[in-house]
């Protein structure tokens, strides 16, 4: 039972090598069985230990538990390994839907499961490390995969940033191994509590985070994210914008909660950090014009908005920014999907150029409907839960308050300018043989709903806090109609307009050459704020 | 060595990512990064006549061998990710005739 965390990491990885090897005819039925037996374990492992998340913690291969390999479990990473489990499943029957999947394709796509719950799981800090390298070189197999020139470039320079950001990371691992003699969490966090606030601890702490900060897709070094999940096949961008973006967050807290007794204040940091990654990535996704181009900004935005959160040590604050962590893998993946379906039918990403969607494929739009209204905050969706609990949780800060309300305007805008797609005559064919696909989307739709309305169990089974706030009043319905019609006179009358400013903007790319110099500026900041200050 | 002069080594690999706009030059620059943080762990888990971490008779007065350890899984996945992104490299020639970062960029516009 104790050995279940190996299992979770290592049936994916075999399954993968099988599907690989022998190039069966049936191999989706495989891949789902060990999908099935996974999902199963999970349960099993979670039923058992509920209650008691402290024996979870195994040292593989008999070695000393302060250097081994070592694994271990709480409900905050049970959650995340459900939500994997999920998303995989998810990717797995909406590829499955199109009929014949590559082998080597999905070879890639499962071994990745398993290297995203084994980084989920990880309990020494070198083994984080290994995962967090092994989701980079995968992820951008994953990227290039489509092999048109536009991925290959987007895949470089995902993995040259990347990987330089995991090395910053392995430096802190360094200065933590030569000063405690550990890089076990468990015994780490216990160390920590006790040490001194050195110069070196903060040093490590922050090149740490530095690392983090590059695979969350922070403010300055977030100009990776955009093209890599724009350019790769649909079912992988909503992998990535979903979850795999999520793994950086989950570090962020996994790496505080060990310095959360060393006295180093990082809340004003990574809120500001925060804010300014969700303003930037609302500005850029309002001017686009790219259908994935738009979600994939939002993504940079909507990874802001659980900044602002989880940099909070106000409980109540940070498990909201942890829910909408959740709340946006659900709705991201879903429209990124449904834009996938979109995409092929009409083969053009122009906005401008997609009419007719609500009379072609309605069932199609009306799940983008409710992703549309959850990211952007409607009252009984999930995106409006997470966004009200940060929202009430920083009002008293008059400044903290408005970045909030900004990007939610922001969102609003593109998404009303995304909405263009559903009117107008009907101009493609639609042959609706893809049940597979609808069931993905509904059950995606599904989860957003049940979220949105009954978040309460949730909340209090995972993170062991209950929300008695009643978030759903007229006020609520007020103000996300003056949201709306805001974002609606900001399309209408700025936007839509296009003026030079927007095309401007719209062209900007980054050059590897000034993301890294950001880069190096960024880590200067950190060491300016958290050694100086 | 001193572990000051790998942090140099680090510094060079990201002068260079800053200011190099050929593709292959930022993978080897990666590399040297690679380098320096190998060298930085190498460095501060050795001391002066230390012996080496085997098994034998004199088990006494020998290096940190976990650094070591750490260390050779780090090599793997730096080669890994050198000759992924040399891949990347050949087929981006392959698809724009350039490995230059500007250059690269400008096709795509032409391209699209």
């Amino acid at each position: 039972m104790i050995h279940i965390p190996i299992l979770l990491i290592f049936l994916p990885v075999i399954t993968s090598i099988l599907v690989y090897l022998f190039k069966w005819k049936h191999m989706n039925i495989i891949v789902l069985f060990s999908q099935l037996l996974l999902t199963i374990m999970a349960v099993i492992y979670f039923g058992h230990f509920y209650g008691q998340f402290e024996n979870t913690h195994i040292v593989l291969g008999g070695w000393d538990h302060r250097i081994g390999i070592s694994l271990a479990n709480d409900t905050l990473s049970m959650s995340f390994i459900f939500l994997s489990i999920f998303t995989w499943w998810m990717v797995l029957i909406y590829e499955f839907s199109f009929g014949k999947t590559k082998h080597t394709f999905l070879f890639f796509l499962i071994f990745l499961q398993g290297v995203f719950l084994g980084l989920l799981q990880s309990n020494d800090l070198f083994n984080l490390f290994v995962f967090l390298e092994l989701t980079t070189i995968i992820v951008t197999i994953l990227i290039a995969y489509k092999k048109h020139g536009e991925s290959f470039r987007a895949a470089i320079y995902y993995l040259l940033l990347n990987t330089s950001g995991v090395l910053i990371f392995l430096i802190g691992i360094i200065l933590i191994y030569f000063t405690f003699g550990t890089i076990n969490i468990v015994y780490l966090h216990e160390t920590l509590t006790t040490a001194d606030d050195t110069m070196v601890v903060r040093l490590s702490y922050l090149f740490l985070m530095a690392g983090i900060s590059v695979k969350t897709a922070l403010f300055p070094v977030f100009t990776w994210l955009p093209k890599a999940h724009g350019v790769a096949q649909s079912a992988i961008s909503a992998l990535l914008s979903g979850l795999i973006v999520k793994g950086g967050v989950y570090l962020f807290f996994r790496i505080n909660f060990l310095y959360d007794n060393v006295g180093i204040d990082y809340t004003d940091f990574f809120f500001v950090i925060g804010a300014l990654t969700a303003i930037v990535g609302v500005m850029f996704a309002v001017s686009q014009k790219d259908i994935k181009q738009i979600l994939a900004f939002h993504t940079v935005s909507q990874v802001g908005i659980v900044m602002m959160g989880i940099s909070s040590t106000d409980a109540n604050i940070f498990y909201g920014g942890v829910l909408h962590t959740f709340n946006h893998a659900f709705f991201k993946s879903l429209l990124f999907l449904g834009a996938g379906v979109i995409i092929k039918v009409y083969r053009t990403k122009k906005v401008g150029e997609i009419r007719g969607v609500m009379s072609t494929m309605p069932v199609v739009s009306i799940f983008m409907i409710i992703g549309m209204l959850s990211i952007t905050g409607a009252p009984f969706f999930n995106g409006f839960i997470s966004k009200s609990i940060i929202k009430y949780g920083i009002q008293d800060t008059t400044w903290k308050y408005w970045a909030l309300y900004a990007v939610n305007i922001g969102t609003a805008t593109s998404f009303i300018k995304m909405s263009q797609i559903f009117f107008g005559p009907k101009t493609v064919s639609y042959p609706m043989k893809h049940m597979a696909q609808n069931i993905t989307l509904m059950s995606l739709a599904f989860a957003c709903i049940v979220l949105g309305n009954f978040y309460i169990p949730f909340t209090q089974n995972f993170f062991g806090i209950a929300y008695d706030q009643e978030f759903i009043h007229i006020g609520a319905f007020i103000d996300y109609g003056v949201t709306l019609s805001l974002g609606f006179l900001f399309y209408r009358y700025i936007i839509s307009k296009d003026y030079r400013p927007i095309k401007t903007l719209r062209e900007y790319k980054m050059s590897f050459e000034t993301a890294n110099y950001l880069f190096i500026i960024y880590l200067v900041t950190m060491v300016v704020y958290f050694i100086w200050i | 060595m001193n572990p000051i002069l790998t942090f140099v080594v680090i510094l060079i690999g990201f002068y260079g990512l800053s200011t190099s706009d050929n593709i292959i030059k930022s993978v080897f620059c990666v590399t040297i990064i690679e380098s320096g943080v190998i060298l930085l762990f190498l460095n501060l888990g050795n001391f002066e006549g230390g012996g080496i971490p085997i098994l034998n008779d004199q088990l006494v007065n020998i290096v940190d061998p976990l650094p070591q350890a750490l260390m050779i899984t780090t090599i793997v996945i730096g080669s890994t990710v050198t000759a992924l992104s040399l891949m990347l490299c050949i087929k981006i020639f392959h698809h724009y005739g350039t490995v230059e970062w500007a250059e690269v960029l400008r096709r795509e516009d032409v391209k699209s």
